[in-house]
Protein backbone atom coordinates (compact mmCIF):
# COMPACT_ATOMS: atom_id res chain seq x y z
CA UNK A 1 0.00 0.00 0.00
CA UNK A 2 2.33 2.68 -1.20
CA UNK A 3 -0.18 5.42 -1.96
CA UNK A 4 -2.33 5.13 1.14
CA UNK A 5 -1.95 6.39 4.66
CA UNK A 6 1.27 4.52 5.43
CA UNK A 7 4.16 6.61 4.25
CA UNK A 8 7.51 6.86 5.90
CA UNK A 9 6.34 9.90 7.86
CA UNK A 10 3.30 8.05 9.25
CA UNK A 11 5.65 5.48 10.70
CA UNK A 12 7.86 8.23 12.11
CA UNK A 13 4.88 9.99 13.70
CA UNK A 14 3.50 6.80 15.25
CA UNK A 15 6.97 5.97 16.55
CA UNK A 16 7.10 9.41 18.08
CA UNK A 17 3.66 8.89 19.63
CA UNK A 18 4.82 5.56 21.06
CA UNK A 19 7.75 7.33 22.69
CA UNK A 20 5.32 9.87 24.18
CA UNK A 21 4.96 8.27 27.63
CA UNK A 22 8.71 7.84 27.92
CA UNK A 23 9.40 11.44 26.91
CA UNK A 24 6.74 12.79 29.28
CA UNK A 25 8.06 10.88 32.27
CA UNK A 26 11.61 11.89 31.40
CA UNK A 27 10.68 15.59 31.25
CA UNK A 28 8.59 15.24 34.45
CA UNK A 29 11.55 13.79 36.34
CA UNK A 30 13.92 16.55 35.35
CA UNK A 31 15.06 15.73 31.83
CA UNK A 32 17.43 18.26 30.28
CA UNK A 33 15.26 19.95 27.65
CA UNK A 34 18.20 22.07 26.52
CA UNK A 35 19.92 18.94 25.22
CA UNK A 36 16.79 17.97 23.31
CA UNK A 37 16.69 21.41 21.68
CA UNK A 38 20.39 21.25 20.82
CA UNK A 39 20.01 17.78 19.31
CA UNK A 40 17.01 18.95 17.27
CA UNK A 41 18.87 22.00 15.98
CA UNK A 42 21.96 20.01 14.97
CA UNK A 43 19.98 17.18 13.32
CA UNK A 44 17.70 19.67 11.59
CA UNK A 45 20.69 21.55 10.25
CA UNK A 46 22.25 18.42 8.76
CA UNK A 47 18.91 17.30 7.29
CA UNK A 48 18.66 20.72 5.64
CA UNK A 49 22.19 20.40 4.24
CA UNK A 50 21.47 16.96 2.79
CA UNK A 51 18.11 18.10 1.42
CA UNK A 52 19.77 20.96 -0.44
CA UNK A 53 22.86 19.02 -1.51
CA UNK A 54 21.41 15.60 -2.36
CA UNK A 55 17.63 16.15 -2.46
CA UNK A 56 17.02 13.81 0.48
CA UNK A 57 13.65 14.46 2.06
CA UNK A 58 13.96 15.36 5.74
CA UNK A 59 12.12 13.08 8.13
CA UNK A 60 10.23 13.53 11.38
CA UNK A 61 12.24 10.57 12.67
CA UNK A 62 14.77 13.27 13.60
CA UNK A 63 12.55 13.91 16.64
CA UNK A 64 12.90 10.29 17.75
CA UNK A 65 16.67 10.39 17.25
CA UNK A 66 16.93 13.67 19.16
CA UNK A 67 14.88 12.26 22.04
CA UNK A 68 17.07 9.16 22.25
CA UNK A 69 20.27 11.23 22.22
CA UNK A 70 18.98 13.72 24.79
CA UNK A 71 17.89 10.93 27.13
CA UNK A 72 20.92 8.69 26.86
CA UNK A 73 23.98 10.83 26.09
CA UNK A 74 26.68 11.24 28.78
CA UNK A 75 26.17 14.23 31.03
CA UNK A 76 27.91 17.64 31.13
CA UNK A 77 29.50 17.19 27.72
CA UNK A 78 29.06 20.80 26.68
CA UNK A 79 27.59 22.14 23.44
CA UNK A 80 30.65 21.61 21.26
CA UNK A 81 31.33 17.96 22.09
CA UNK A 82 27.65 17.02 22.01
CA UNK A 83 27.24 18.70 18.61
CA UNK A 84 30.31 16.88 17.31
CA UNK A 85 28.92 13.53 18.42
CA UNK A 86 25.47 14.22 16.99
CA UNK A 87 27.03 15.37 13.73
CA UNK A 88 29.05 12.20 13.41
CA UNK A 89 26.14 9.94 14.31
CA UNK A 90 23.56 11.59 12.11
CA UNK A 91 25.76 12.12 9.06
CA UNK A 92 27.79 8.89 9.12
CA UNK A 93 25.06 6.75 10.63
CA UNK A 94 22.07 7.86 8.63
CA UNK A 95 22.32 10.66 6.08
CA UNK A 96 25.17 9.32 3.93
CA UNK A 97 23.16 6.15 3.40
CA UNK A 98 20.26 8.15 1.95
CA UNK A 99 18.25 9.23 4.96
CA UNK A 100 15.94 7.55 7.45
CA UNK A 101 14.79 4.15 6.20
CA UNK A 102 18.05 3.28 4.46
CA UNK A 103 20.41 3.38 7.42
CA UNK A 104 22.13 0.28 8.81
CA UNK A 105 22.51 1.43 12.41
CA UNK A 106 20.41 3.85 14.41
CA UNK A 107 21.99 7.33 14.23
CA UNK A 108 21.44 7.78 17.97
CA UNK A 109 23.32 4.53 18.65
CA UNK A 110 26.25 5.75 16.56
CA UNK A 111 26.21 9.10 18.35
CA UNK A 112 26.15 7.48 21.79
CA UNK A 113 28.91 5.01 20.93
CA UNK A 114 31.03 7.85 19.53
CA UNK A 115 30.52 9.97 22.64
CA UNK A 116 31.14 7.01 24.94
CA UNK A 117 34.39 5.97 23.28
CA UNK A 118 35.55 9.50 22.47
CA UNK A 119 34.96 11.05 25.91
CA UNK A 120 35.16 8.19 28.41
CA UNK A 121 35.56 10.58 31.37
CA UNK A 122 31.95 11.81 31.36
CA UNK A 123 29.29 10.12 33.49
CA UNK A 124 26.36 8.32 31.90
CA UNK A 125 22.83 9.23 33.01
CA UNK A 126 20.75 7.03 35.28
CA UNK A 127 16.97 6.68 35.25
CA UNK A 128 14.39 6.99 38.01
CA UNK A 129 12.12 3.99 38.28
CA UNK A 130 9.01 5.72 36.77
CA UNK A 131 10.97 6.71 33.65
CA UNK A 132 12.14 3.13 33.26
CA UNK A 133 8.65 1.76 33.71
CA UNK A 134 7.33 4.20 31.10
CA UNK A 135 9.13 1.99 28.58
CA UNK A 136 6.31 -0.53 29.00
CA UNK A 137 3.46 1.68 27.68
CA UNK A 138 5.83 2.92 24.98
CA UNK A 139 6.51 -0.64 23.83
CA UNK A 140 2.77 -1.46 24.02
CA UNK A 141 1.76 1.51 21.84
CA UNK A 142 4.56 0.68 19.42
CA UNK A 143 3.54 -2.97 19.12
CA UNK A 144 -0.21 -2.28 18.84
CA UNK A 145 0.25 0.33 16.12
CA UNK A 146 2.74 -1.99 14.43
CA UNK A 147 5.69 0.40 14.21
CA UNK A 148 7.84 -1.53 16.67
CA UNK A 149 8.74 -5.13 15.87
CA UNK A 150 6.92 -7.42 18.33
CA UNK A 151 9.56 -10.12 17.91
CA UNK A 152 12.44 -7.91 19.03
CA UNK A 153 10.63 -6.80 22.17
CA UNK A 154 9.38 -10.33 22.80
CA UNK A 155 12.82 -11.86 22.41
CA UNK A 156 14.34 -9.28 24.73
CA UNK A 157 11.56 -9.89 27.26
CA UNK A 158 12.05 -13.65 27.23
CA UNK A 159 15.82 -13.53 27.70
CA UNK A 160 15.94 -10.38 29.84
CA UNK A 161 12.96 -11.42 31.96
CA UNK A 162 14.48 -14.84 32.56
CA UNK A 163 17.76 -13.25 33.57
CA UNK A 164 15.96 -10.83 35.89
CA UNK A 165 14.07 -13.68 37.57
CA UNK A 166 17.27 -15.56 38.25
CA UNK A 167 18.86 -12.39 39.58
CA UNK A 168 21.36 -11.87 36.78
CA UNK A 169 20.02 -8.38 36.00
CA UNK A 170 19.54 -5.98 38.95
CA UNK A 171 17.01 -3.15 38.76
CA UNK A 172 19.17 -0.25 37.47
CA UNK A 173 20.43 -2.35 34.56
CA UNK A 174 16.90 -3.56 33.87
CA UNK A 175 15.54 0.00 33.76
CA UNK A 176 18.31 1.28 31.49
CA UNK A 177 17.99 -1.83 29.34
CA UNK A 178 14.25 -1.30 28.95
CA UNK A 179 14.61 2.34 27.95
CA UNK A 180 17.36 1.54 25.44
CA UNK A 181 15.32 -1.39 24.11
CA UNK A 182 12.42 0.90 23.29
CA UNK A 183 14.49 3.84 22.06
CA UNK A 184 17.25 2.15 20.05
CA UNK A 185 16.81 -1.59 19.61
CA UNK A 186 13.12 -1.80 18.68
CA UNK A 187 13.63 0.57 15.80
CA UNK A 188 11.64 -0.45 12.70
CA UNK A 189 14.53 0.36 10.35
CA UNK A 190 17.64 -1.06 11.95
CA UNK A 191 16.30 -4.14 13.73
CA UNK A 192 15.97 -7.44 11.90
CA UNK A 193 13.24 -7.67 9.25
CA UNK A 194 12.18 -11.34 9.32
CA UNK A 195 10.14 -12.78 12.18
CA UNK A 196 12.55 -15.44 13.45
CA UNK A 197 15.51 -13.08 13.14
CA UNK A 198 13.60 -10.48 15.16
CA UNK A 199 13.19 -12.85 18.11
CA UNK A 200 16.87 -13.73 17.94
CA UNK A 201 17.78 -10.04 17.61
CA UNK A 202 15.89 -9.09 20.76
CA UNK A 203 17.23 -12.11 22.61
CA UNK A 204 20.76 -11.28 21.50
CA UNK A 205 20.41 -7.75 22.86
CA UNK A 206 19.27 -9.02 26.25
CA UNK A 207 21.94 -11.72 26.32
CA UNK A 208 24.66 -9.16 25.54
CA UNK A 209 23.30 -6.97 28.32
CA UNK A 210 23.58 -9.89 30.77
CA UNK A 211 27.08 -10.65 29.51
CA UNK A 212 28.23 -7.04 29.88
CA UNK A 213 26.69 -6.79 33.31
CA UNK A 214 28.53 -9.85 34.52
CA UNK A 215 31.86 -9.21 32.82
CA UNK A 216 32.34 -5.48 32.23
CA UNK A 217 33.73 -3.84 35.35
CA UNK A 218 33.11 -0.16 35.90
CA UNK A 219 30.55 0.38 33.15
CA UNK A 220 27.35 2.34 33.77
CA UNK A 221 24.02 0.57 33.05
CA UNK A 222 23.23 2.89 30.10
CA UNK A 223 26.71 2.35 28.69
CA UNK A 224 26.26 -1.42 28.74
CA UNK A 225 22.82 -1.12 27.17
CA UNK A 226 24.08 1.17 24.39
CA UNK A 227 26.99 -1.17 23.61
CA UNK A 228 24.59 -4.12 23.52
CA UNK A 229 22.25 -2.17 21.22
CA UNK A 230 25.11 -1.32 18.86
CA UNK A 231 26.25 -4.94 18.57
CA UNK A 232 22.68 -6.23 18.27
CA UNK A 233 21.87 -3.85 15.43
CA UNK A 234 25.13 -4.72 13.66
CA UNK A 235 24.16 -8.39 13.90
CA UNK A 236 20.64 -7.80 12.54
CA UNK A 237 21.49 -8.19 8.80
CA UNK A 238 23.36 -11.42 9.57
CA UNK A 239 20.37 -12.78 11.47
CA UNK A 240 18.09 -11.87 8.56
CA UNK A 241 20.45 -13.60 6.15
CA UNK A 242 20.42 -16.72 8.32
CA UNK A 243 16.62 -16.67 8.57
CA UNK A 244 16.29 -16.35 4.78
CA UNK A 245 18.80 -19.15 4.19
CA UNK A 246 16.85 -21.39 6.57
CA UNK A 247 13.61 -20.55 4.77
CA UNK A 248 15.12 -21.32 1.38
CA UNK A 249 16.57 -24.59 2.67
CA UNK A 250 13.20 -25.63 4.08
CA UNK A 251 11.45 -24.82 0.81
CA UNK A 252 14.04 -26.77 -1.09
CA UNK A 253 13.56 -29.80 1.11
CA UNK A 254 9.81 -29.62 0.67
CA UNK A 255 9.60 -28.87 -3.05
CA UNK A 256 12.91 -30.21 -4.33
CA UNK A 257 15.47 -28.32 -6.36
CA UNK A 258 14.15 -25.60 -8.61
CA UNK B 1 53.63 23.21 -21.22
CA UNK B 2 54.32 19.71 -22.34
CA UNK B 3 54.71 17.35 -19.43
CA UNK B 4 57.37 14.73 -19.75
CA UNK B 5 56.23 11.12 -19.26
CA UNK B 6 58.57 10.81 -16.29
CA UNK B 7 56.85 13.74 -14.58
CA UNK B 8 53.39 12.27 -15.08
CA UNK B 9 54.62 8.86 -13.91
CA UNK B 10 55.82 10.55 -10.75
CA UNK B 11 52.78 12.73 -10.04
CA UNK B 12 49.91 10.49 -11.16
CA UNK B 13 50.01 8.31 -8.01
CA UNK B 14 49.81 11.35 -5.73
CA UNK B 15 46.08 12.00 -6.09
CA UNK B 16 44.71 10.69 -9.38
CA UNK B 17 46.05 7.14 -9.03
CA UNK B 18 46.70 7.17 -5.31
CA UNK B 19 47.55 3.61 -4.24
CA UNK B 20 45.83 3.91 -0.86
CA UNK B 21 42.76 5.92 -1.75
CA UNK B 22 41.97 4.57 -5.22
CA UNK B 23 43.26 1.01 -5.05
CA UNK B 24 42.91 0.65 -1.25
CA UNK B 25 46.33 -1.02 -1.06
CA UNK B 26 48.56 -1.14 1.98
CA UNK B 27 45.98 0.15 4.45
CA UNK B 28 47.00 -2.29 7.19
CA UNK B 29 50.08 -0.29 8.08
CA UNK B 30 48.35 2.96 7.13
CA UNK B 31 45.87 2.33 9.93
CA UNK B 32 48.29 0.92 12.46
CA UNK B 33 51.10 3.47 12.56
CA UNK B 34 49.19 6.74 12.21
CA UNK B 35 48.51 7.54 15.87
CA UNK B 36 51.22 10.22 15.72
CA UNK B 37 52.70 12.19 12.87
CA UNK B 38 56.26 11.12 13.77
CA UNK B 39 55.58 7.39 13.33
CA UNK B 40 53.60 8.08 10.15
CA UNK B 41 56.52 10.07 8.70
CA UNK B 42 59.06 7.38 9.62
CA UNK B 43 56.90 4.67 8.12
CA UNK B 44 56.42 6.75 4.96
CA UNK B 45 60.15 7.26 4.51
CA UNK B 46 60.90 3.60 5.19
CA UNK B 47 58.30 2.37 2.74
CA UNK B 48 59.26 4.87 0.03
CA UNK B 49 62.93 3.94 0.26
CA UNK B 50 62.23 0.21 0.23
CA UNK B 51 59.78 0.52 -2.64
CA UNK B 52 62.09 2.66 -4.79
CA UNK B 53 65.17 0.49 -4.24
CA UNK B 54 63.24 -2.76 -4.70
CA UNK B 55 61.72 -1.49 -7.94
CA UNK B 56 65.19 -0.53 -9.18
CA UNK B 57 66.78 -3.88 -8.33
CA UNK B 58 63.92 -5.98 -9.67
CA UNK B 59 63.78 -3.90 -12.84
CA UNK B 60 67.53 -4.38 -13.34
CA UNK B 61 67.30 -8.16 -13.25
CA UNK B 62 63.82 -8.39 -14.77
CA UNK B 63 65.03 -10.37 -17.79
CA UNK B 64 66.76 -12.92 -15.59
CA UNK B 65 64.00 -13.68 -13.09
CA UNK B 66 62.45 -17.06 -13.90
CA UNK B 67 58.72 -16.61 -14.38
CA UNK B 68 57.75 -19.46 -12.08
CA UNK B 69 59.56 -18.24 -8.98
CA UNK B 70 59.27 -14.50 -9.59
CA UNK B 71 57.23 -13.83 -6.44
CA UNK B 72 59.80 -15.54 -4.25
CA UNK B 73 62.62 -13.60 -5.88
CA UNK B 74 60.76 -10.33 -5.41
CA UNK B 75 59.97 -11.06 -1.77
CA UNK B 76 63.60 -11.99 -1.08
CA UNK B 77 64.79 -8.70 -2.53
CA UNK B 78 62.16 -6.67 -0.68
CA UNK B 79 62.79 -8.50 2.59
CA UNK B 80 66.55 -7.89 2.37
CA UNK B 81 65.94 -4.16 1.91
CA UNK B 82 63.42 -4.12 4.77
CA UNK B 83 65.93 -5.74 7.10
CA UNK B 84 68.51 -3.10 6.20
CA UNK B 85 66.01 -0.29 6.88
CA UNK B 86 64.91 -1.92 10.12
CA UNK B 87 68.51 -2.16 11.34
CA UNK B 88 69.13 1.47 10.41
CA UNK B 89 66.05 2.54 12.37
CA UNK B 90 67.06 0.45 15.36
CA UNK B 91 70.55 1.89 15.30
CA UNK B 92 69.76 5.59 14.98
CA UNK B 93 66.06 5.99 15.84
CA UNK B 94 65.60 3.41 18.59
CA UNK B 95 62.52 5.08 20.10
CA UNK B 96 60.66 5.41 16.81
CA UNK B 97 61.64 1.87 15.94
CA UNK B 98 59.99 0.65 19.16
CA UNK B 99 56.88 2.72 18.41
CA UNK B 100 56.60 1.18 14.95
CA UNK B 101 57.10 -2.33 16.41
CA UNK B 102 56.44 -5.00 13.79
CA UNK B 103 55.13 -2.72 11.09
CA UNK B 104 58.50 -1.95 9.53
CA UNK B 105 59.07 -5.67 9.16
CA UNK B 106 55.63 -6.00 7.67
CA UNK B 107 56.60 -3.73 4.77
CA UNK B 108 57.80 -7.00 3.25
CA UNK B 109 54.25 -8.19 2.86
CA UNK B 110 52.74 -4.78 2.14
CA UNK B 111 50.65 -5.36 -0.96
CA UNK B 112 51.52 -1.90 -2.22
CA UNK B 113 55.22 -2.83 -2.55
CA UNK B 114 54.59 -6.22 -4.09
CA UNK B 115 51.86 -4.76 -6.31
CA UNK B 116 54.15 -2.13 -7.85
CA UNK B 117 57.11 -4.47 -8.35
CA UNK B 118 54.88 -7.16 -9.81
CA UNK B 119 52.79 -4.88 -12.01
CA UNK B 120 55.28 -2.21 -13.07
CA UNK B 121 58.93 -2.85 -12.26
CA UNK B 122 58.92 -6.28 -13.94
CA UNK B 123 58.04 -4.73 -17.30
CA UNK B 124 59.90 -1.41 -17.31
CA UNK B 125 63.52 -0.20 -17.36
CA UNK B 126 65.05 0.84 -14.02
CA UNK B 127 64.68 4.64 -14.31
CA UNK B 128 60.97 4.50 -15.10
CA UNK B 129 60.36 1.77 -12.53
CA UNK B 130 62.08 3.79 -9.83
CA UNK B 131 60.20 6.98 -10.70
CA UNK B 132 56.91 5.10 -10.57
CA UNK B 133 57.88 3.52 -7.26
CA UNK B 134 58.89 6.89 -5.84
CA UNK B 135 55.56 8.38 -6.94
CA UNK B 136 53.60 5.57 -5.34
CA UNK B 137 55.66 5.83 -2.18
CA UNK B 138 54.95 9.56 -2.04
CA UNK B 139 51.24 8.95 -2.62
CA UNK B 140 51.20 6.50 0.27
CA UNK B 141 53.20 8.96 2.38
CA UNK B 142 50.73 11.75 1.61
CA UNK B 143 47.76 9.75 2.90
CA UNK B 144 49.70 8.49 5.92
CA UNK B 145 50.88 11.96 6.92
CA UNK B 146 47.43 13.53 6.54
CA UNK B 147 45.81 10.82 8.66
CA UNK B 148 48.68 10.85 11.17
CA UNK B 149 48.53 14.64 11.51
CA UNK B 150 44.75 14.63 11.99
CA UNK B 151 44.86 11.82 14.56
CA UNK B 152 47.66 13.37 16.56
CA UNK B 153 46.12 16.86 16.37
CA UNK B 154 42.65 15.84 17.56
CA UNK B 155 43.71 12.93 19.74
CA UNK B 156 46.53 14.63 21.64
CA UNK B 157 46.28 18.30 20.71
CA UNK B 158 49.83 18.13 19.39
CA UNK B 159 51.81 17.91 16.16
CA UNK B 160 55.15 16.04 16.05
CA UNK B 161 55.07 15.98 19.85
CA UNK B 162 54.75 19.78 20.14
CA UNK B 163 51.59 20.88 21.97
CA UNK B 164 49.39 22.97 19.69
CA UNK B 165 46.13 22.97 21.64
CA UNK B 166 46.63 23.25 25.42
CA UNK B 167 45.07 20.20 27.08
CA UNK B 168 42.35 20.58 29.68
CA UNK B 169 44.22 18.18 31.98
CA UNK B 170 47.19 20.58 31.98
CA UNK B 171 45.29 23.82 32.48
CA UNK B 172 44.26 24.48 28.87
CA UNK B 173 40.83 24.20 27.25
CA UNK B 174 41.08 21.31 24.79
CA UNK B 175 39.65 17.91 25.72
CA UNK B 176 41.31 15.37 23.44
CA UNK B 177 39.15 13.00 21.39
CA UNK B 178 40.33 9.66 22.73
CA UNK B 179 38.56 7.94 19.84
CA UNK B 180 41.18 9.40 17.49
CA UNK B 181 43.86 7.23 19.12
CA UNK B 182 41.89 4.03 18.50
CA UNK B 183 42.09 2.13 15.24
CA UNK B 184 38.47 2.75 14.09
CA UNK B 185 39.11 6.47 13.70
CA UNK B 186 41.71 5.73 11.03
CA UNK B 187 39.03 3.84 9.10
CA UNK B 188 36.65 6.78 9.48
CA UNK B 189 39.28 9.30 8.37
CA UNK B 190 40.38 7.17 5.41
CA UNK B 191 36.74 6.71 4.40
CA UNK B 192 36.09 10.43 4.63
CA UNK B 193 39.21 11.14 2.54
CA UNK B 194 38.13 8.65 -0.11
CA UNK B 195 34.67 10.22 -0.11
CA UNK B 196 36.09 13.74 -0.46
CA UNK B 197 38.48 12.79 -3.26
CA UNK B 198 35.81 10.89 -5.18
CA UNK B 199 33.41 13.81 -4.84
CA UNK B 200 36.04 16.10 -6.37
CA UNK B 201 37.17 13.55 -8.99
CA UNK B 202 34.02 11.59 -9.88
CA UNK B 203 35.93 9.45 -12.41
CA UNK B 204 37.48 7.58 -9.46
CA UNK B 205 34.14 6.29 -8.22
CA UNK B 206 33.20 2.73 -9.13
CA UNK B 207 30.04 2.04 -11.09
CA UNK B 208 27.16 1.20 -8.74
CA UNK B 209 26.50 -2.52 -8.37
CA UNK B 210 22.81 -2.18 -7.60
CA UNK B 211 20.15 0.25 -8.76
CA UNK B 212 17.84 1.46 -5.98
CA UNK B 213 14.15 0.71 -6.46
CA UNK B 214 12.11 3.61 -7.85
CA UNK B 215 10.63 5.91 -5.25
CA UNK B 216 6.95 5.29 -4.68
CA UNK B 217 6.36 8.30 -2.46
CA UNK B 218 6.82 10.83 -5.22
CA UNK B 219 3.65 10.10 -7.18
CA UNK B 220 0.65 10.84 -5.01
Amino acid sequence: MTKGLWTRETVALLLLAAHGPLALMWVWYGGALSRLVLALVVIGGWQLVFMLARAQAPSLAALVTALAIAMLAPQDLGVLRLSLGITFGVVMGELVFGGWGRNVVHPATVTLAFLGFGFPAFAWPGFDAPVGWAAIPAALIGCVTGVMPVGVIGGALVVGGGAALTGALPEPVLLAGGVVLVLLVADPVTSAATTPARWVNGGLYAALLVLFHSGWDGAAPVQMAVAAALLASLAAPLLDEAALALWVARRRRRHGQS
Amino acid sequence: MVRSPAWSTLTAPLVHQNPVMLQILGICSALAVTTTLATALTMSVALTVVLTLAAGVISLIRRHIPETIRLIVQIVIIASLVIVIDQVLQAWFAELSRALSVYVGLITTNCLVLGRTEAFARHNPPPRAMIDALGNGLGYSLVLCVIGALREFFGKGALLGQTVLPLASEGGWFTPLSLMLLAPSAFFLLGLMVWAVRSLLPEQAEAPQHAPPPRAEVER
